[in-house]
């Protein structure tokens, strides 16, 4: 994704704190109902073939996205565009069927509302089933590409915005972290940037070593587990709360993430837009926790390792992902954490469609889910979460007001006012809060490698964007 | 001789069928639906009425039976279908990626002979010496390592600290050598010791005497006589191997980041992508057929008894 991220360009960006600032488009404005945005486009814009990027072709590329909706439908903002009017040669509106609030926030994604030439579209003018050639506004053109080995980009001779300081960028495509490893430090390599990339052994011994460079970024995304008020014993408050009180986050953090991530008090970072709601965070207790499984009558025999309470054993399913080496390390520690409180956490790892499966049937007692990150929290994740399809739906169900959280999901997205929007979430996510049918573990990072002769590694707010234009070797 | 080959591709008919149909049944046995991973893999949610159009655009409400004659009526035409993930045919993928594993297989094929036959030949013809204890130990060690760390370990020495090769990737022989190592040495320290104690065989038989006694040089009783007849289940047993060499280099093409077609398998695997599965089960067995058949051949021309029983 990043890499069309290098070559195709958005109307606006997402700055850090969910700030929308002006890309292709310099202003806009938007109509007192909500329901049209009309975007003046910056005049000095041309594609990587030297053609112009004007009203038309951006129309153009709107039209494509939306002759193939079916496809899109997952992104809100797709579903809730009506139409899309080329006003002047440098202004479009975009005409909304509803007010849709995060529309800005979703007009910066990577895909799909970006823009190809006019010579990269087929000529039937569908996108939907492959293009002629990849010719995008962005700095960077796609030179060379071997599917599955590596891809070239060269700068853009036409760019408009801050040139990029190098000339070429090599993406290498090595599946095996240790590999990427080895290679890295055989100097094939310049720069890794990402998550999940190495092993968070491989990049304690980089930070380390003293030898290299090495960045970690804020917050990005939430790890986080759904506790399924719907099924067995964790349809107990007390329980679901005596798993917030029960968990280690701190220690799990040091010892399984060598400090590259963040602990996690809350389902989103209060960094995101309308999430600082000063949430209490269920502190680490032990004591507390066992406290209170006991007065919700789930006692310990003596002699016994875990609780029951008439004649139920305290026993909870957690679901993971077996390919997935954080979420299998973090489970069997989760494990030990729980035996503490007199909690038996049965471990179920299963490949990733099975995982999967089990998120839509809500077959689970406690199972993984990132939160998605910027620019689609909280606003998409929220949206999500009244899909019976999703983890978040699941585990939510057995919620006395799980009614009133889909309705006022509804509410804030259709939203037009500021304070009502932020009365809003305050209400959804301190209800979540409250319920706790979400375990936040961490805040997931990138991390960035790199050799002492390269400059300018930054991060950006979305996890898949990789901002290489300040990027220079020595 | 050419009746035996063509009897042996005719028995082939019966043998792909049965595969065909043994992988199209396991695939049904799979509890996730087919329909509900091609939705998550094309990022729609899979709804209720998502799925049920999906099936019926996949086929997969028509009866089990149907199914399997419309997949098999394609496949006899070279159709696999499209893949659930890159919605391309799975045919051009699988051709795609299965020059680079062949180039491997072949590459490690070389090494494995170069190894494995003078090591096997000279530790029987020097038995119990100190050069047959080295080859024995050579043997242990290579066919217990696993390839993932064998592949590491050399990396880490020829590549990173004594920088002779390239860590990864493809391009020129030197990227070839590593890989095709990694791959060979296992069977290579498997076949030293099969060729070894074929070798021992054939030398304890009368007609090695019978040589000698005609006056014959030992080096022409050793490479005419006895290592042409101690190949041959050193052969038959190759056959074997290099299947498994084809369908299972998949460790390997991930430690040196190799485009073959065992990580696209992989990745298929992972995202059952239900097509692609399924071709490459049926390609590999056709491959592990007529690699059989090839093995046929080859003691067929090593050993008259073989061919001429065939007639």
């Amino acid at each position: 994704m990043f890499a069309q991220d290098f070559v195709y360009e958005s109307l606006v960006e997402y700055g850090e704190g969910g700030v929308i600032k002006p890309h292709l488009a310099e202003s806009w404005d938007i109509s007192p109902d909500g329901k049209v945005y009309t975007f003046n486009l910056r005049q000095d814009v041309k594609f990587s073939d030297g053609t112009e990027f004007n009203a038309m072709v951006a129309k153009k590329n709107f039209d494509a996205v939306l002759a193939n909706r079916d496809r899109h439908k997952w992104l809100e903002l797709v579903n809730q565009i009506d139409g899309v009017n080329a006003v002047d040669e440098y202004t479009i509106e975009i005409i909304f069927k509803n007010p849709y609030y995060p529309a800005l926030q979703e007009l910066s994604l990577i895909r799909p509302l970006r823009f190809l030439g006019e010579a990269g579209f087929p000529d039937d003018g569908r996108t939907s089933e492959g293009i002629k050639a990849p010719i995008g506004t962005g700095p960077w053109v796609l030179e060379d590409y071997k599917q599955n080995e590596y891809a070239v980009f060269v700068k853009n001779q036409y760019y408009w915005g801050v040139k990029p300081k190098i000339d070429k960028v090599v993406v290498k495509i090595i599946p095996d972290g240790e590999t990427r490893a080895i290679a890295f430090e055989k100097q094939e390599i310049d720069l890794i940037f990402g998550s999940g990339l190495i092993s968070l052994d491989s990049f304690r011994q980089f930070r380390d070593s003293g030898k290299y460079q090495t960045m970690i970024s804020n917050p990005l995304v939430t790890r986080a587990l759904a506790v399924n008020s719907n099924r067995g014993p964790t349809r107990e408050h007390a329980v679901r709360v005596a798993l917030q009180h029960g968990v280690n986050k701190q220690a799990l953090i040091d010892n399984i993430f060598y400090g590259t991530e963040v602990k996690a008090d809350t389902l989103f970072s209060p960094q995101f837009p309308y999430c600082d709601l000063g949430l209490q965070p269920y502190a680490y207790n032990v004591e507390k926790a066992k406290t209170i499984l006991e007065s919700a009558g789930w006692a310990l025999k003596a002699g016994q390792e875990f609780r029951e309470k008439n004649g139920q054993l305290l026993e909870l399913e957690l679901c993971f992902d077996s390919a997935n080496n954080v979420q299998k390390a973090l489970a069997e520690a989760l494990q030990g954490e729980c035996r503490k409180i007199g909690v038996k956490l049965n471990l179920i790892g299963e490949e990733r469609q099975s995982y999967l499966q089990r998120q839509k049937d809500g077959n689970f007692n406690l199972i993984f889910g990132d939160t998605w990150g910027a620019p689609y929290d909280p606003h998409s994740l929220v949206s999500s979460m009244r899909a019976p399809s999703h983890a978040d739906y699941q585990a939510q169900v057995g919620l006395p007001m799980k009614a009133e959280i889909d309705a006022k999901i509804t509410e804030v997205l259709l939203s037009t006012d500021e304070k009502e929007r932020q009365d809003l979430y305050r209400y959804i996510l301190s209800t979540l809060h409250e319920q706790a049918v979400y375990l936040p573990l961490s805040h997931g990072t990138n991390i960035a490698v790199f050799h002492k002769n390269i400059t300018g590694v930054n991060f950006d707010p979305q996890r898949n964007r990789i901002p290489l234009v300040n990027v220079d070797i020595k | 001789m050419e009746r035996f080959i063509v009897n042996r591709i005719i028995s082939l008919v019966p043998v792909l069928l049965g595969i065909s149909l043994l992988t199209f049944i396991l695939i049904q046995l799979v509890p996730v639906d087919p329909a509900e991973v091609y939705l998550r893999l094309s990022q729609i949610p899979p709804t209720d009425e998502a799925v049920a159009v999906t099936r019926a655009e996949l086929g997969l409400d028509k009866p089990l039976y149907q199914q399997y004659f419309d997949w098999l009526r394609k496949v006899v035409q070279l159709d696999f279908g499209l893949s659930f993930v890159t919605k391309e045919p799975v045919m051009e993928e699988l051709l795609y990626y299965f020059p680079a594993t062949l180039k491997l297989t072949a590459a490690s094929l070389v090494i494995v002979l170069l190894i494995s036959i003078p090591l096997g030949v000279f530790s029987a013809l020097y038995k119990d010496t100190a050069f047959d204890q080295m080859c024995r130990i050579f043997a242990f060690i290579g066919a217990s390592m696993p390839s993932f760390w064998l592949g590491f370990v050399l990396v880490y020495i020829l590549s990173l600290k004594l920088d002779l090769l390239p860590v990864y990737g493809r391009g020129t022989l030197a990227h070839l050598v590593l890989p095709a190592t990694t791959l060979a040495l296992g069977s290579a320290a498997v076949y030293t010791r099969l060729l070894r104690t074929s070798m021992l065989e054939n030398l304890n038989q009368n007609f090695v005497l019978y040589a000698k006694a005609r006056g014959l040089k030992e080096r022409l009783i050793v490479v005419r006589y006895v290592l042409k007849n101690a190949l041959i289940p050193v052969v038959i047993a190759f056959g074997m191997t290099l299947g498994h060499m084809l369908a299972g280099s998949v460790i390997v093409e991930n430690v040196f980041a190799w485009p073959g077609v065992g990580r696209y398998i992989v990745s298929s695997i992972f995202n059952r992508d239900y097509p692609v599965i399924q071709a490459y089960v049926l390609f590999m067995a056709v491959n592990f057929v007529l690699l059989n058949l090839i093995v046929d051949i080859i003691c067929g021309l090593l050993d008259p008894r073989i061919r001429l029983g065939g007639d």
